[in-house]
């Protein structure tokens, strides 16, 4: 017991420690990479929102169109950069790995709750400034929100845990991720909802966590405006699907791992 | 007491493995003092990375009943592009350390000064060496490991590594790889002689230094 909780320690020291790491390799003492990481997202939402204003209209189904784009992009942003920043995330590591209590599992965890929290931030900020000039509305059910947001994390975390331990295996994995990446924009619900499908469609998208997800972040937000389908389990199952696969192609490939 | 049992280790190279160590026996207590010798490229810094865990076996396993530092060598266990002190905190906070202690010691042992600002790539082998021992002599481990680095210490360095190592902590254990006989000679009370991917224990370190000389 005393050994399980001193392991348990370790991991939270140890993941403190990389966190503070990366916050500083990333964004520096001088530079303003944290402000871009929010002000990024801003720009898109506010630029694709005005021109589908224009093409569209500023309303699709009751919704209004920053918010809604934004609302889809940010989590994108963070698939997006979690996924790419998990391809060769051992080799950029490496020298950490002389620490034995620095596991790999650790670099991955890492890095996604750095995009995650980085994304939570941009979420806020976006949502006061333009909040505040009535292009987003306050979530109507914060709690709804807050899971949908949090089971996406956890989803896009599992995915991670897999395609880490692959790229280091494959190369073509590093390749083909940003393809892949945009290739699967169409099934993350990223820039629509479920209930503007065909039902025979719907099924088939509702097959994917991402669309799961993003639309219990859409009820969250625009509450009964907008009608959501969505099933808890099939985010939480799939996740833990790939935790699984993901931590035995980590140990494996931790075996077969050459530390410079 | 750290104790290998029957290790092998192979790489992947091309379609094949190319294999490196095989069956490999070694045990050693606290006080023990390990040369490793053999031939560049016969697996002296593949053993001491898997010793501190850095690289994991291909079939075998290591039982390690005392704590042991990381692998002291010219490569490893700091962020190139961190300042000494940044991989110092980051030390300090992974093995649960004060962080002032740790750091007025480094100040002390390594006399870096204001290099201790500069990335730690800029830093020179010697340099590595001083901040690396600096670090772990202040974590204070049972077991050290040590892959050559403490030949490329200038003179002052060596001093003060035969201060803090061979008599304040005399009743650890040392591993360490080298080609430097006369080092192995005046410290060490077991060597290993690595050749063909097999390890040969000899308790007469005059007869693993005559076998390894005529390798």
């Amino acid at each position: 017991m005393s050994a399980l909780s001193e392991g348990w320690n370790s991991q939270i020291r140890v993941v403190k420690a990389l966190m503070v790491r990366e916050l500083t390799t990333r964004f520096g003492r001088e530079n303003i990479g944290f402000l871009w990481m929010m002000a990024e997202p801003m720009l898109f939402a506010v630029l694709v929102g005005v021109m589908w204003t224009y093409l569209k209209g500023p309303e699709e189904n009751g919704i209004g169109m920053i918010a809604f784009v934004a609302s889809g992009y940010v989590p994108l942003t963070f698939l997006r950069s979690s996924f790419t920043r998990s391809t060769s995330i051992f080799v950029a590591n490496g020298s950490l790995l002389y620490h034995r209590q620095v596991k790999v599992t650790d670099f991955v965890l890492v890095r996604v709750l750095i995009e995650f929290v980085g994304a939570t931030m941009a979420w806020v900020f976006i949502s006061l400034a333009l909040g505040i000039l009535g292009y987003i509305p306050v979530p109507a059910y914060p709690g709804m929100m807050v899971a949908g947001w949090l089971l996406y994390g956890l989803v896009v975390l599992s995915v991670c845990m897999v395609i880490a331990p692959l790229s280091v295996m494959s190369e073509v994995v590093e390749k083909i991720m940003p393809v892949s990446v945009y290739i699967a924009i169409p099934i993350s619900g990223t820039f629509t909802m479920a209930s503007w499908a065909p039902p025979s469609v719907r099924d088939y998208l509702l097959m994917s966590p991402m669309v799961n997800t993003m639309e219990m972040i859409r009820y969250g937000l625009f509450g009964d405006y907008v009608e959501p389908y969505y099933n808890v389990w099939n985010p939480i199952l799939v996740s833990i699907v790939f935790l699984m696969i993901g931590l035995v192609l980590c140990r494996r490939m931790r075996r077969d791992l050459v530390v410079e | 007491m750290i104790a290998c049992e029957s290790l092998y280790k192979s790489y992947r190279a091309g379609h094949g493995r190319k294999r490196v160590l095989e069956n490999i026996n070694l045990t050693f207590n606290r006080g023990d003092r390990v040369g490793l010798l053999g031939r560049n490229g016969a697996g002296k810094t593949t053993l001491i990375k898997m010793i501190g865990g850095v690289e994991m076996p291909t079939s075998g396993r290591i039982v390690r009943e005392m704590s042991c530092s990381w692998p002291l060598g010219f490569n490893g266990g700091f962020q190139g592009s961190l300042t000494g002190y940044d991989n110092a905190r980051f030390i300090a906070r992974i093995y649960g350390r004060d962080y002032k202690d740790l750091r007025s010691f480094v100040e002390d042992f390594t006399e870096l000064g204001g290099q201790l600002r500069m990335p730690v790539k800029t830093y020179s082998a010697g340099m590595r060496a001083r901040l690396a021992f600096g670090l772990s002599l202040a974590i204070e481990f049972d077991c050290y490991l040590i892959d050559e680095v403490i030949m490329v210490g200038d003179r002052n360095f060596q001093l003060k590594c035969h201060t803090e190592i061979f008599e304040k902590r005399h009743d650890r254990a040392l591993v360490l790889a080298t080609h430097g006989a006369d080092y192995i000679r005046e410290y060490c009370n077991l060597a290993v002689v690595l050749r063909n991917g097999r390890a040969e224990v000899y308790q007469d370190i005059e007869e693993a230094l005559a076998i390894y000389e005529a390798l």
